[in-house]
């Protein structure tokens, strides 16, 4: 009987033990169908519609998240969210149709207008950090690779012949230059007035505008004021993409119809040796005065060294083309990613819309005042049309220079003589832009 | 105080844009200061380039040869096309 009650009482202990076990797995069990039914539960087919409803675009541009954070991870207006979106997209469409329809430098404006669609889609959170926009702004602009690389293909594409055969005329594009210092004593004046705050690296991002050169834009302002990247790199292509409306109506006013009548005497032939010699020249030149420079005219040379070599056509063949276009995808969608509504419609836009423009003006007047001042002194007449082409947007404002002429002497070829300033204008930016950097050092 | 302190903001603005008008001269003068150095440089190169290392110009007499032989094929061809005329 003792036994029993011992084998019974062993049985009960044994069966209590296990069933400990069992609860205790079944309550593993219950966790983890828990952690499953958060992830779905069953649900009314009511509720499933009700909360897909929530998660759509349209509700998020009506009702915004009010924990949903900007791509900087900052907090974000209810205007911002909503209907600063929408005004986004819309400005995103009106730059397609600049793009298309009118032909202002699709090639970058096209993939900027795509990436800033992209960037106001709500919810998605594409330009955030792990969002693919937001990878390829990590990637190479925030490094500040992008310009760099689109400078080398620059290079590869740049022929430094009607400089070296006109020396000259390289001061038209250093005078094309007083636009970016001129426009930077305008933003500084305007934060001094209290219309807008800008710091003295911001107002030296947005004068680079007036450089006309957008990778040297892109490169200053990721350095000295990312967070106007957006603005200013829009306003910089855009403007380039205006040359030919902005330039011709100040070339005019600036000069008499005989000064647009000059003829130049014609180029001489520069020998392979010297295009060759070139940009060493330049590059050493820039390592003795200005090395804060060399970035961008290093990239500039290198690429200009590898088409003038001659033994490397394929590299050659590379950064003119491939190379270039890759890299101007994804340069275009990562500032692209920046027209995100909360950094874009800022009062700050409007006024770095305002000085791009006035900067590109000046910096137009100053080349073609600087023209007419050469003209003063004897030598080789020059002219004036082609001062306007030391505002750097190769080639656009060299054709704009020749359109002009041709328009009062239909004979008078002036392209050829325009492309001088033209790139000694890349040159001049460039430098200007090391004279910010190192500023700021 | 109040006076001083009125003065001390005048004197930031004025300060303020003064720093640009200096980053103006100093922006512009390096600017000018390179691309004069390098004008006197290409200068310099293309004179002792022209001197020491003349280029031999193949790339001109080159093409004319080139027209030339062209011009044969040219004439050639059309003389018989024209004899085909003729003789069919």
């Amino acid at each position: 009987m003792k036994l029993l009650v011992l084998k019974f009482l062993a049985l009960f202990m044994l069966l209590s033990a296990t069933n400990v076990f069992a609860n205790a797995s079944a309550h593993n069990l219950e966790e983890l169908s828990m952690h499953k039914e958060e992830t779905y539960q069953s649900k009314p087919f009511s509720e499933m519609i009700t909360g897909f409803l929530a998660s759509t675009g349209i509700s998020a541009f009506i009702n915004p998240n009010p924990d949903e954070l900007s791509s900087d991870g900052k907090a974000m207006s209810d205007f911002h969210k909503s209907w600063g979106r929408v005004i986004m997209i819309l400005i995103t469409f009106l730059l397609f149709y600049l793009a298309i329809k009118k032909g202002f430098e699709p090639l970058l404006l096209l993939p900027i207008a795509f990436g800033g669609l992209l960037a106001n889609i709500p919810v998605a959170g594409i330009a955030g950090e792990h969002g693919f926009l937001g990878v390829i702004y990590n990637m190479g602009l925030s490094n500040e690779m992008f310009p760099i690389i689109i400078f080398m293909g620059v290079g590869a594409m740049t022929d430094f012949g009607p400089l070296l055969s006109n020396p000259k005329t390289a001061l038209l594009g250093g005078a094309a230059q007083f636009g970016i210092f001129g426009t930077l004593v305008g933003a500084v004046a305007l934060s001094q007035a209290g219309f807008v705050d800008f710091t003295l690296q911001q107002a030296s991002a947005i004068s680079i505008i007036g450089g006309a050169d957008g990778p040297t834009s892109i490169f200053i302002a990721s350095k000295l004021a990312p967070e106007l990247l957006g603005a200013i790199a829009v306003a910089s292509y855009s403007y380039m993409a205006m040359v030919p409306i902005i330039q011709p109506p100040i070339m005019k006013a600036l000069t008499t119809e005989a000064e647009r009548k000059i003829r130049m005497t014609t180029l001489r032939h520069v020998s392979r040796l010297e295009k060759l010699i070139f940009p060493i020249l330049v590059l050493v030149l820039a390592i003795l005065v200005l090395p804060e420079s060399t970035p961008l005219i290093g990239a500039f040379m290198f690429g200009n060294f590898l088409k003038e070599s001659g033994v490397v056509e394929r590299l050659n063949d590379t950064l003119q083309n491939s190379l270039i276009n890759i890299v101007t995808i994804f340069l275009g969608l990562g500032v692209g990613s920046k027209l995100a509504a909360d950094q874009f419609l800022v009062p700050e836009t409007m006024f770095i819309m305002a000085l791009g423009i006035i900067a590109f003006s000046v910096g137009t007047a100053a080349g073609v005042i600087m023209a007419k001042i050469m003209n003063m002194f004897p030598g080789h007449k020059i002219n004036p049309l082609i001062g306007s082409a030391g505002v750097s947007a190769v080639p656009m404002a060299a054709r704009v220079s020749n359109k002009v002429g041709m328009e009062y002497d239909k004979t008078n070829m002036l392209l050829m003589h325009a492309m001088g300033p033209n790139v000694a204008g890349v040159i001049g930016s460039a430098v200007a832009a090391g004279v910010l950097i190192s500023l700021f050092q | 105080m109040l006076a001083n302190y009125i003065n001390k903001g005048i004197f930031m603005e004025t300060n303020l844009i003064l720093e640009g008008f200096k980053f103006m001269g100093l922006g512009m003068g390096t600017v000018f200061a390179f691309l004069i150095v390098l004008i006197l440089m290409m200068n310099i190169m293309s004179k002792i380039l022209n001197k020491f290392f003349p280029e031999v110009q193949p790339s001109i007499s080159a093409p004319k040869a080139n027209a030339q032989k062209d011009n044969k094929k040219v004439v050639a061809a059309i003389t018989a096309a024209i004899k085909h005329h003729i003789e069919g």
